[in-house]
């Protein structure tokens, strides 16, 4: 990779590191409103990240030193930020949108969108899915998935 | 009471009782098999149902999906390494190494011998033992039960891999998480920051679909690749009966599990994850050649396999006869059992004796059911599966995440949840955070806690009520012998092969 | 604009369905929101009563249950709190619990937010002593008690439950002191006491009730014997004036049309002398106790006293 000279604080690990410290000591500042007793156990574990945090920093920045290069998180960086992203928006607009709107577009969406773009395997994969969600949970159990909070109030 | 058993037979065997213990192994399977639906949820879905159901066709369909449901798990754990329920977690250890050698196929077909042993085990046990075991669940209290948690979260040291420092990181991680929700002692909120859905702490669902199941989808989606790596052909199925007599030596190793499981399943809480856990160590340790496990040892599969589902049945000992479930799943089945007006006790056996002790045959019936069912037929259609295009297989995977999470208690909050437990999966996948010490930590984290403090109220405060009788006692020793010993001895004997090399 | 016109929709279907519902209501299935997950308690409670409700309130009623569990039923009481009082959203409501909670923890709600409906289970409390402890009356118990105070443990459910008030009632009246272990659950506390690991505990009756040969059961906190076990004694034949219990009804949104309340109460009050109905609580060990309308709420502004009194003496959290 070619950023490997670029900073060494921006290494994967020692990013991570930093982040479990920093999550770790904004709960720890949570467990002071505790009893003594009720915090101890958070209390033990938050430290106890905090400790093995710093050992990962220290660790991961001594191999920069020896120029060792840091691990690769993907290969594909936009396809994985893409992949996140459909997910969180499926699950947004199944709490907006439905359930069923929202399902009956992202099965053809991810599957076209990563790669997937047979017309007939996608309408087939889709009925099959939805039909089989609706007549298990829906028709069969009366679960109730979400409406949608827009069509409500 | 033996006499009650068979008198409770030949219901069992009425058509439609039968018919749903059958449709009940079936859709546990296909439940456990899909990555994001997990028993605990099938079965909360079904509860109210069974509601306008005769009282064994209901128990028929949920001792059928316990038990479908707890080999079912088995198949993406070994194709995905996504342990279709938690409890399958043990499994990925070794199956999923096994399928990248090519033999998923057989690898299968450990996973339902051994789940149908395990669960046939489990049944005889909750059949002929069950009140005797339920003397045994009496003698643990607050303070034996924390000595129980101790025991299985020393035993994550075996499960740290390869950098103690990560494996360490996650367990820590998996025991602050046990802890958010109310204080188990005085109700009080800790770090719920005023979410009321946080207040029953974190469902175990919720953490595994995030953890297990995402980063696999991300992965099947990053890869640019048109269909799966395992076809059909590097499957390699071959009829069961002919692999048979390649598992035979493992009977060591079932008899050995069993008993984990159905002893874990009788103790309150602790369920069917820490049983696959603690039967892999053990199968581990008296293996002759432990370097191989992890690297595709069938043996690891049939350990851990036997032993999740050994816990199936012993779990409704303790629920039956005391009120209280062995596992998660059984907690959910108990309040099926209410539904029908059975309340648990000494007096349940003594006054619907034809369901209660139905139902245990029906437990016996849907371990034997699972090998025919599950055998050739559930396993070859699943692998087929894979052969779906990798990202209309992905897509479908997270409608399923999404579905297997919402219906735990039909709220959108435990999806967002599910999917920043994912974005941590992701990452703790790709830096190579062993996920095992999680789960562990969560499941025996709080339980922990929640008993040691019950325990010292009890003493009022005097840490000695912790080492005051001859159970507590015998469990510290235990745990010193089988963890501290083993992990001293290899101190003690690595010098001598450091001069060596 | 897209809003002002959704709005104005909306106004306009509440207006229409407020002027059709003091004929014919109800015209659509009622939803009765169960704070607990199905197969508990009061979900049991929920689906033996809803056929009888259905039946009352004719005309082809249907009730359908939705379980909304979490925070041990908060959620759930908060939802029908905030619900349109249109008569098509009830509620399952359990005391003290859903008032002990908008004293120890912040609630949406309080006991002004609802139509009281009626109390349809009220579970009696019972002192019970484990087999091993050697303490089969209640004056040995006060004995032991007062002599070695905090020596006694007692196993319960929760703190800030009907247990804990219970227990506190006790140590008020015959001034002694004991120490609290706050199992999760009944369950949990029972099997202690079972196997000896506390010396007492406080439960329900519906909960020792198939229990009574392994454990010491002391006395039980009615004014009248129960059916559950018309053998046990009340506390105050022994000289204790204690009554205490758990109850479970039904309760609606506040400020529901007078008629629709008259109509669901009518329904309700009628359950008192249903045989069937009777039968099937039994057989699901729900003590039955109908309380309805206002009697209700009298019932709920003493027992949110009671928690609050017990609460500024002795904070629990």
């Amino acid at each position: 990779m070619s950023d490997r000279h670029t900073s060494r604080l921006l290494r994967p690990e020692t990013l991570t590191a930093i982040g479990i410290i920093v999550v770790a000591a904004f709960f720890l500042l949570a467990t002071t409103d505790l009893r003594p007793i009720s915090a101890l156990l958070p209390g033990a574990m938050l430290s106890g990240l905090v400790v093995l945090a710093v050992a990962l920093l220290v660790r991961d920045q001594r191999k920069a030193s020896d120029g060792e290069p840091p691990v690769q998180l993907s290969r594909a960086p936009m396809r994985v930020i893409g992949a996140f992203a459909l997910i969180v928006g499926y699950a947004l607009a199944t709490d907006f949108i439905g359930f069923y709107p929202s399902t009956i577009a992202i099965i053809p969406l991810v599957s076209a969108l990563f790669g997937f773009r047979n017309p007939l395997g996608l309408l087939a994969a889709t009925v099959i899915v939805v039909g089989a969600v609706y007549l298990i949970f829906d028709f069969g159990m009366s679960q109730d998935f979400p409406a949608g909070r827009l069509w409500q109030n | 009471m033996y006499s009650d058993l068979l008198h409770a037979l030949p219901e069992v065997f009425g058509l439609t009782n039968f018919f749903a213990v059958i449709i009940g192994v079936v859709a546990g399977i296909v439940v456990g098999a899909m990555p994001g639906l997990s028993a605990t949820m099938a079965i909360s879905v079904l509860v109210p149902f069974t509601f306008g159901l005769e009282p064994l066709v209901a128990l028929g369909l949920m001792a059928g999906i316990y038990n479908g449901a707890m080999y079912g798990g088995a198949i993406p754990a070994v194709l995905l390494r996504i342990p279709g329920t938690p409890a399958a977690v043990a499994t990925t250890f070794d199956g999923y190494p096994m399928a990248q050698k090519g033999q998923g196929g057989f690898a299968l077909q450990v996973a339902v011998v051994s789940s149908s042993i395990g669960g046939i085990a489990s049944a005889f046990a909750l059949m002929l033992l069950a009140p005797p075991l339920s003397k045994v669940t009496l003698l643990f209290g607050p303070s034996e039960v924390f000595w129980v948690a101790v025991f299985g979260l020393a035993s994550i040291i075996f499960l740290l891999g390869g950098n103690p420092i990560k494996g360490l990181i996650s367990a820590c991680f998996g025991v602050f998480v046990s802890v958010i929700g109310s204080d188990p002692i005085y109700g009080n909120d800790r770090f719920t920051f005023g979410q009321l859905e946080l207040l029953d702490g974190i469902n175990m669902v919720i953490l595994l679909v995030g953890l297990y199941a995402l980063p696999p989808v991300i992965d099947l989606l990053e890869t640019p690749l048109k269909t799966d790596g395992i076809g059909k052909s590097q499957l390699g199925t071959e009829p069961i009966w002919k692999t048979l007599p390649r598992m035979k030596h493992f009977w060591k190793t079932w008899l050995r599990s069993s008993f984990i499981g159905i002893w874990i399943g009788i103790l309150p809480g602790a369920g069917g994850s820490m049983a696959a856990f603690m039967s892999y160590n053990e199968a581990r340790r008296a293996s002759k050649n432990p370097e191989a496990w992890g690297e595709g040892e069938p043996e690891g599969v049939a350990a851990a396999e036997t032993a999740n589902n050994a816990d199936t049945a012993s779990a409704l000992i303790p629920a039956l006869t005391l009120g209280i479930p062995g596992t998660a799943v059984a907690a959910v089945m108990l309040g099926g059992l209410l539904v029908h007006g059975l309340q648990p006790g000494p007096m349940l056996f003594r006054d619907n004796p034809d369901i209660v002790f139905g139902f245990m045959w029906q437990f016996l019936f849907g371990a034997i059911l699972l090998v025919l069912l599950g055998g050739s037929l559930a396993t070859n259609s699943f692998a087929r599966l894979l052969n779906l295009p990798r990202p209309l297989l992905g897509s479908i995977i997270i409608v399923l995440m999404l579905i297997g999470v919402y219906s735990i208690h039909g709220r959108m909050f435990d999806v967002y949840m599910m999917l920043g437990f994912g974005a941590v999966g992701w990452v703790m996948d790709k830096l190579k955070f062993p996920l095992p010490p999680v789960v562990l930590g969560l499941i025996l984290g709080g339980f922990a806690e929640e008993n040691l403090r019950l325990a010292l109220r009890i003493g009022r405060g005097d840490w000695m009520v912790l080492f005051s009788n001859v159970t507590s006692l015998v469990i510290v020793a235990l745990t010193v012998a089988v963890i501290v010993g083993p992990i001293l001895k290899k101190k003690f004997a690595r010098p001598k092969t450091q001069d060596a090399t | 604009m897209f809003n002002s016109i959704k709005y104005a929709t909306v106004i306009g279907a509440t207006l229409i369905a407020g002027a059709a519902m003091a004929q014919d209501y109800p015209e659509k299935p009622i939803e009765v929101i169960v704070g607990y997950s199905a197969g508990g308690g009061t979900d049991v409670m929920a689906r033996t009563a809803a056929p009888f409700i259905e039946k009352y309130l004719g005309d082809g009623a249907s009730l359908v249950v939705k379980n909304v569990p979490g925070a041990s039923g908060q959620i759930g009481v908060t939802e029908v709190a905030n619900a349109d009082p249109d008569g098509y959203t009830l509620g399952t409501f359990n005391l003290p619990g859903m008032m002990a909670r908008t004293i120890d923890r912040e609630a949406d709600y309080s006991a002004e937010s609802f139509t009281y409906l009626a109390n349809v289970v009220n579970d009696p409390n019972v002192i019970v002593t484990s087999k091993r402890s050697g303490i089969e009356t209640m004056d040995q118990l006060v004995e032991e008690a007062r002599a070695n105070p905090g020596a006694v443990t007692v196993g319960m459910s929760s703190l800030g439950g009907d247990d804990h008030f219970m227990l506190i009632k006790l140590q008020n009246l015959t001034e002694s002191e004991f120490t609290i272990v706050p199992f999760r659950g009944s369950a949990p506390a029972r099997t202690a006491l079972m196997g000896g690991h506390v010396a007492m505990g406080i439960l329900n009756i519906s909960e020792v009730a198939s229990f009574q040969d392994d454990l010491n059961v002391l006395g039980i906190a009615t004014t009248e014997r129960s059916d559950f076990a018309p053998d046990l004694p009340t506390f105050s034949e022994q000289g204790y004036e204690l009554v205490n219990g758990s109850m479970r009804g039904f309760v609606a949104p506040k400020g529901l049309p007078e008629d629709v309340e008259a109509k669901l109460v009518a329904a309700f009050e009628q359950l008192n002398g249903d045989e069937e109905f009777l039968a099937a609580m039994a057989a699901t060990s729900n003590p039955v106790e109908v309380v309805t309308g206002d009697d209700f709420q009298v019932l709920t502004q003493e027992l949110w006293d009671l928690a609050k009194a017990v609460w500024d003496e002795t904070p629990w959290n």
